[in-house]
């Protein structure tokens, strides 16, 4: 161990240590009945019965829509509903939500989990199964109560689903795919070499339909308001909404469902628009503020301006603040996050966050952290390496002057070029 | 008959280096001893390359071929 004078005294907080609830604003869609509360009464009430459509019909409706999976990688919900349109499914809802940084999945299981649920319901019924795994982060006990609550509800009102609720530990890769068949399978809740897409050999080798808890919520929408119900929101190329977490990690976090084509400047306050943004979480990408103008909420319009919007999580860097400083707090934390159990993984990010340390604090090379970003990536079996390597390659495309400032050993603080 | 690649169960790998030994024309070790693979195999070495998956002490050698596409 070396100790070693930092250039900066300002350590940017990385996870919500002191574990602020969110605020959540009533949203259009999924979040639409959240001032009724949580029960099914109130729930049947406003919607009425949930509706459970054929799968041939679901894949249509997900193909209509374009629906993406909002775990982070948007991969399209008809190829995976088709491809597990199997005999004996599995249905598995992922609410473990491992980023620090999100929150939208706990807050849409807290305050509308039977949005969820019809969403299962009608998966589950398509794929002419009754077994539904859903996946709760250890950490939020009171989100395994609220499950609990609206299972028994739900079962009360006669519906009979087989379903199970996994603790996911709590940890950055445990909600990862595989991680997820690992608690299931009653084995360390850690990610594994997978050698086919779990829609094809999944839970005990059966085709399995594992999704994010909120593209759940999207298909039981979807199936209860048609494709032109649902494009009633959004663009016609991304109808319908999503769900944002901003600021998660920060002393005052906020979750918004918002439609899609939504400009940037109505979600982030003008102080956070002359700002850096951080988009996708820890694994995301950076913008300057100049790219902010005129961009839209947009998995698309996002990704044409050289970023992801992952899971929909926003962290503006806060004023004064080092948006290299803040990377690189952010790249130990990962390191600490990696389960050690690939190579690659368990020497290549501490020593990533090493050599970041020293470009930031010590004016040390960036040839080395290149290399490094390098050598850790698709060298796992999961994305955490490569997510890591995204961000800090991210970092110093988006500020090559920060990066000349501090290898001549100083620090502009929160002054980026392209702010104000 | 398509390509075949050479793929790392990397939570399985232990850095044993066997593979890096046996077929230097697809593999060489990273700074901590871990495989990194250069490409697909080639049909000239494929007989080697299947004796590099069967060496692996730890078996995290596997070679694949690319899947056919889902119906």
């Amino acid at each position: 161990m070396t100790l070693t004078t930092e250039t900066t005294t300002l350590r940017p907080m990385v996870r919500n240590e002191v574990g602020l609830d969110p605020v959540v604003s009533q949203g259009p869609a999924l979040l639409a009945g959240i001032a009724h509360g949580p029960g099914l009464a109130a729930h049947r009430g406003r919607l009425g019965p949930a509706p459970t459509p054929a799968a041939d019909e679901l894949v249509q409706l997900s193909r209509d829509v374009d629906l993406r999976g909002r775990g982070g990688a948007g991969f399209p919900a008809a190829i995976k509903l088709a491809s597990a349109q199997r005999r004996r499914a599995v249905v598995v809802v992922n609410a473990s939500e491992g980023e620090p940084a999100s929150r939208k999945d706990a807050a849409l299981m807290t305050l509308a989990p039977h949005v969820v649920l019809d969403g299962a319901a009608a998966v589950a019924h398509a794929l002419g199964t009754r077994e539904v795994h859903v996946v709760v982060p250890s950490e939020l006990p009171s989100i395994r109560v609220g499950v609990e609550k609206a299972l028994r509800e739900r079962s009360a009102a006669g519906e009979r689903l087989k379903v199970t609720i996994h603790d996911a530990a709590p940890r950055f890769v445990a909600g990862q795919a595989q991680a997820v068949l690992q608690l299931l399978a009653g084995k360390e809740n850690l990610p594994v070499t997978a050698w086919q897409p779990e829609a094809v050999s999944g839970h005990k080798g059966r085709p399995t339909l594992l999704s994010n808890a909120e593209t759940f919520a999207h298909l039981g929408h979807l199936a209860r308001v048609g494709s032109s119900g649902y494009a009633a929101l959004g663009t016609a190329d991304e109808p319908g909404t999503t769900l944002l977490t901003l600021r998660g990690d920060g002393w005052d976090p906020e979750v918004r469902e918002v439609a899609f084509g939504t400009p940037l400047a109505d979600v982030l306050t003008a102080e956070e628009m002359a700002q850096p943004l951080l988009l996708g979480g820890y694994h995301g990408t950076w913008l300057k503020p100049a790219q902010l103008q005129g961009l839209t909420v947009s998995r698309i319009g996002i990704a044409a301006a050289g970023a992801t919007l992952g899971a929909g999580v926003m962290l503006p860097l806060v004023e004064g603040w080092c948006p290299l400083v803040r990377t690189e707090a952010l790249v130990e934390y990962l390191a600490g996050q990696s389960a050690g159990r690939c190579g690659p993984c368990l020497n290549g990010l501490p020593a990533l966050a090493e050599a970041l340390r020293d470009l930031v604090h010590r004016g040390g090379p960036v040839g080395r952290v290149e290399e490094l970003c390098g050598l850790v990536v698709r060298r796992g079996a999961c994305a955490h390496p490569d997510g890591t390597a995204r961000l800090v390659a991210s970092m110093l495309k988006v500020f090559p002057e920060e990066v000349d400032s501090h290898a001549l050993g100083g620090c502009r603080g929160g002054r980026v070029e392209g702010s104000r | 008959m398509s390509e075949h690649t050479l793929r790392v169960d990397w939570p399985a790998c232990k850095a044993h280096g066997l593979c890096a030994e046996m077929l230097p024309e697809v593999v060489s070790l990273d700074e901590w001893g871990y495989p990194i693979v250069h490409g697909p195999v080639s049909a000239e070495v494929l007989a080697l390359a299947k004796s590099a998956v069967k060496a692996c002490p730890t078996l995290a050698l596997r070679l694949t071929q690319p899947p056919p596409r889902p119906a």
